[in-house]
């Protein structure tokens, strides 16, 4: 019996001595919760499968997880994470992002010119761009302008994305240039909508009830990004998306590291994993996100749901994120005052 | 002690982030928010919402309670289940079947254009009559309730009593009714108000943002903008006003019964 039970023994404290050597690498990531389970299939677990390592996924809106950062920014609890370009600046002002070294970055080359240093220094590189235009009811009114959304056809059938989401200064830029107003202070344009407050229905904030409003006929045309055309494209009824004279505006989203994460081998390795034309082009084919990755080739219907093409993502007329930064409060107040009001 | 802890500790601690600016304890923070022209109005649009729905659900309410209670007991049963079924559905579906109720071609609206009330369409949605109307069928079931438990208790010939001598039906509600119901009312009172005042999803999805309330102030403030300051100070105020609302209904049956 002895002989038996000390080799037993003897097996099962060398397993237990042995597995803190065996566990993963972790790699914990911080993104949207948006398509969390078309990412876990298009890149995730193909990524995990590779890198013998497991990444921790961590989801919010951007305010928790900018937050979640910021208070943890003495012993980092993300190791990299996706924003949007101005709340990634808003990081790096604070001085809460890594410098990244793209030398590492084996497709960054590939990447549209605007990708490569979104928000300066290095301190981010875009994964994603989105374009923003109007979608319309055809059978019911034609759009050609973003100063068409205040026209007296729409009056009482239009709806505008609310200042405080990312559609809301993308339209004001986009209004402005519409009605002739130039700078990035919005004042003029801000004032014009509150005028017309009344002829509005709402200042949506969620893509997904401006949908079911228009499947009601309640709203007749709309300002959205184009992430959010498949809601509308698919729909009986006949729905357009605009392209205004003024053109079409956008963004983009970008990926960083925060300061002093403890797996930068790793996260190199997954940024330049989700940046490469394969995974782009899955994440693509999978109608997730639009491709920052210039050598991404996919079919004309795929492309109809997505932002795609050099033609179309060199005309965005996109807006400086530190020009959004600065200016956001300002927004707010103007808008509170001038339009909730 | 553990579960008071567990509670008040991070109410104080939610309650304090309105007294604190730049870090320093300060009322700077309360001066500012009350100066603002859209806090002032946010603040009068919801005291003003709760006290409309909580008084529409009084009136509707001594309507229904006092059917209900006069109904015989195998008929009681099944429309006490039909108040408390509303209940039973979340409130997400409650609000969004409101959407399409209210909507340009939905059944309001097929009527007042059927019967010829109105040429077009009349625009409920996102409109203060939208939330009113969502919070009134959300919370409305909470003060039948406590008004049939009340009506229950009340003498069987009070009210009889009261008309043989001459009371009219005006007379027998303030002098009989609702002096023996006062403790129903209180409690289906202070449950209405405080529901309306704190209720998110209903004004967030039928007011959205053009019909701010404090509720859905306070989601903005922290949800966009980390401000943990204005945070703290609707969430003062929003519990002020609760406690108070139970004060005052209170006060008001005492000095209802003392007269």
């Amino acid at each position: 019996m002895k002989r038996l039970v000390l080799p037993v023994l003897a097996a099962l404290t060398a397993s237990l001595v042995a597995s803190p050597a065996a566990a993963k690498d972790k790699l914990t990531i911080s993104v949207y919760s948006f398509a969390q389970d078309a990412y876990k299939e298009a890149l995730y677990d193909p990524f995990e499968a590779i890198c013998d390592c497991e990444l921790v996924i961590e989801t919010g809106n951007s305010v928790e997880r900018m937050a979640k950062i910021e208070a943890n920014a003495a012993d980092p609890v993300i190791d990299m994470a996706v924003m949007s370009s101005h709340d990634a600046l808003a990081l790096a002002r604070k001085g809460l992002l890594e410098k990244l070294d793209v030398s590492k970055l084996a497709s960054f080359d590939e990447l549209y010119e605007a990708a490569k240093d979104p928000v300066g220094d290095n301190m981010a590189v875009g994964y994603t761009f989105y374009a923003s235009s109007i979608v319309y009811r055809s059978d019911l009114v034609d759009i050609k302008s973003w100063g068409d959304l205040l026209k007296p056809e729409v009056a009482g059938r239009v709806a505008l994305p609310n200042i405080t989401g990312t559609q809301g200064p993308l339209t004001l830029h986009m209004m402005s240039k519409a009605l002739g107003h130039e700078g990035v202070g919005f004042e003029e344009t801000i004032a014009a909508i509150g005028e017309k407050s009344d002829d509005i229905v709402t200042f949506y904030v969620r893509s997904s009830q401006l949908a079911q409003l228009m499947q009601q006929e309640e709203v007749i045309a709309a300002p959205i990004g184009r992430f959010a055309w498949s809601r509308f494209s698919g729909s009986d009824l006949p729905f357009k998306w605009a392209e205004p004279v003024e053109g079409q505006t956008g963004g983009m989203n970008v990926m960083l590291m925060t300061k002093g994460s403890k797996n930068q081998d790793l996260a190199y390795r997954f940024m330049d994993y989700w940046l490469s034309s394969e995974v782009q082009t899955r994440v693509a084919n999978a109608k997730i996100d639009s491709p920052a990755n210039t050598k991404v080739e996919v079919s004309a219907d795929i492309a109809d749901h997505l932002t795609y093409g050099a033609d179309l993502i060199n005309s965005l007329n996109m807006i400086n994120p530190a020009d959004i930064i600065d200016n956001r409060d300002s927004w707010i107040e103007q808008w509170n005052e001038k339009v909730i009001q | 002690m553990f579960t008071a802890a567990l509670f008040l500790v991070p109410v104080v601690i939610l309650l304090s982030e309105g007294f604190k600016v730049g870090g320093e304890w300060s009322l700077a923070g309360y001066v500012d928010f009350a100066s603002k022209p859209l806090n002032q109005k946010v603040f009068l649009r919801t005291l003003k919402l709760g006290f409309l729905v909580a008084l529409t659900s009084a009136i509707i309410g001594y309507a229904t309670a006092y059917c209900v209670v006069n109904l015989e007991p195998r008929h009681r049963g099944r429309i006490f289940g039909l108040i408390v079924l509303p209940l039973m559905i979340s409130p997400v579906a409650r609000t969004y079947a409101w959407i399409v109720i209210l909507g340009r071609t939905g059944i309001v609206n097929q009527f007042i254009t059927g019967t010829g009330l109105s040429d077009t369409p009349v625009r409920f949605l996102f409109t203060e009559t939208a939330v009113f109307l969502g919070l009134l069928q959300l919370f409305m079931p909470l003060m039948i309730i406590s008004l049939i438990s009340s009506m229950e208790n009340l003498p069987k010939d009070a009210i009889a009593a009261a008309r043989v001598l001459g009371a009219n039906w005006f007379q027998v509600f303030t002098r009989v009714i609702l002096p023996l119901t006062k403790e129903g009312l209180v409690m289906g009172g202070t449950l209405v108000f405080t529901g309306s005042l704190t209720a998110y999803i209903t004004p967030a999805i039928l007011g959205g943002s053009k019909v701010l309330m404090l509720e859905t102030l306070l989601y903005q403030r922290v949800n966009v903008a980390n401000d943990y300051v204005s945070a703290g100070i609707i969430a003062t105020i929003l519990i002020v006003m609760c406690f108070g609302a139970n004060l005052v209904l209170k006060r008001v049956a005492q000095g209802r019964s003392q007269s």
